[in-house]
């Protein structure tokens, strides 16, 4: 995977959570791995087919997808917003991933975006890609996000 | 007071649309993939459809091309994280009405509506 791929992916973390959340994110870390496995309890997937393909996998702790949840939904009761959670840090993986994907598609190319699969705890039983991946880590004041993007260029663009 | 279908299969999205909506128009309905979308706007006959594209079972794309077809007279708003340029221009050639790319503004959605149905009646 390309660096300006990461690049693309940052910037799009950054102003998905600045618009949809008021959240700042600066980057902490970077690093490559095999495979774009999590290693934070709250897992959202998103496949990639197309011009690229792969999977792109965020994670956070609980906490961090509360309070996600909480800025997004500020009027319902506790008990109600427990229940919106999955579908809230989906649909800011959705967004951000959304968000990328109209860098990386350029002009003439089309990316098909899976919807988001959210999953909770640390033993995944999820079948992840063996693809050369690039897992950052973005820190902001409510907790960490993780974005492990494993993609390849497709030989032949949709 | 024009009727409309919000379809996201994401509950959030659909609780934030119903509640930028609402107080103007009537949302008769909700789906949550593009195959419900279509039954819906068929028993309904709304005036409008939000409709997102990544979703489960028939994707928002291939059900606009459904929608053309069997609800010719239900206008189409395209609110899609994937605003790619191919996919919206093919969006706009299908029919749709506009294109709102997620995250959006409260008023985006609302003048994207809005001028679809100025002038009419």
């Amino acid at each position: 995977m390309k660096a300006e791929h990461a690049n693309v992916f940052i910037r799009s973390a950054v102003e998905v959570f600045r618009k949809e959340l008021g959240i700042s994110l600066s980057r902490e870390s970077l690093k490559r791995k095999e495979t774009p496995v999590p290693s934070l309890p709250v897992s959202i997937v998103l496949g990639i087919t197309g011009a690229m393909r792969g999977q792109v996998v965020y994670s956070m702790d609980h906490s961090f997808a509360d309070e996600i949840t909480h800025v997004m939904v500020p009027n319902k009761l506790p008990s109600e917003r427990r229940k919106l959670v999955n579908s809230a840090v989906g649909e800011i993986g959705n967004m951000v991933t959304g968000q990328a994907s109209i860098a990386l598609a350029g002009q003439d190319n089309i990316l098909h975006l899976t919807p988001p699969a959210v999953f909770t705890g640390k033993d995944l039983t999820v079948d992840f890609l063996q693809v050369p991946t690039v897992c950052l880590r973005l820190l902001s004041e409510m907790g960490m996000l993780e974005i492990n993007i494993g993609l390849i260029e497709s030989e032949v663009s949709s | 007071m024009k009727r409309g279908i919000i379809v996201d299969d994401a509950a959030i999205m659909r609780m934030r649309l119903r509640e930028i909506l609402e107080p103007d128009y009537e949302i008769v309905a909700e789906a949550d993939n593009g195959e419900e979308a279509i039954d819906l706007c068929q028993k309904w006959h709304p005036d409008f459809v939000t409709l997102d594209i990544s979703m489960p079972r028939t994707n928002g794309m291939d059900a606009l091309k459904s929608l053309r077809g069997s609800s010719p007279d239900t206008k189409v708003i395209m609110v899609s994280a994937v605003g790619q340029k191919r996919l919206v221009i093919d969006a706009l050639q299908m029919g749709a009405s506009d294109f709102v790319i997620k995250p959006f503004e409260p008023e985006r959605v609302r003048v994207a509506i809005g001028r679809i149905f100025d002038g009419a009646e």
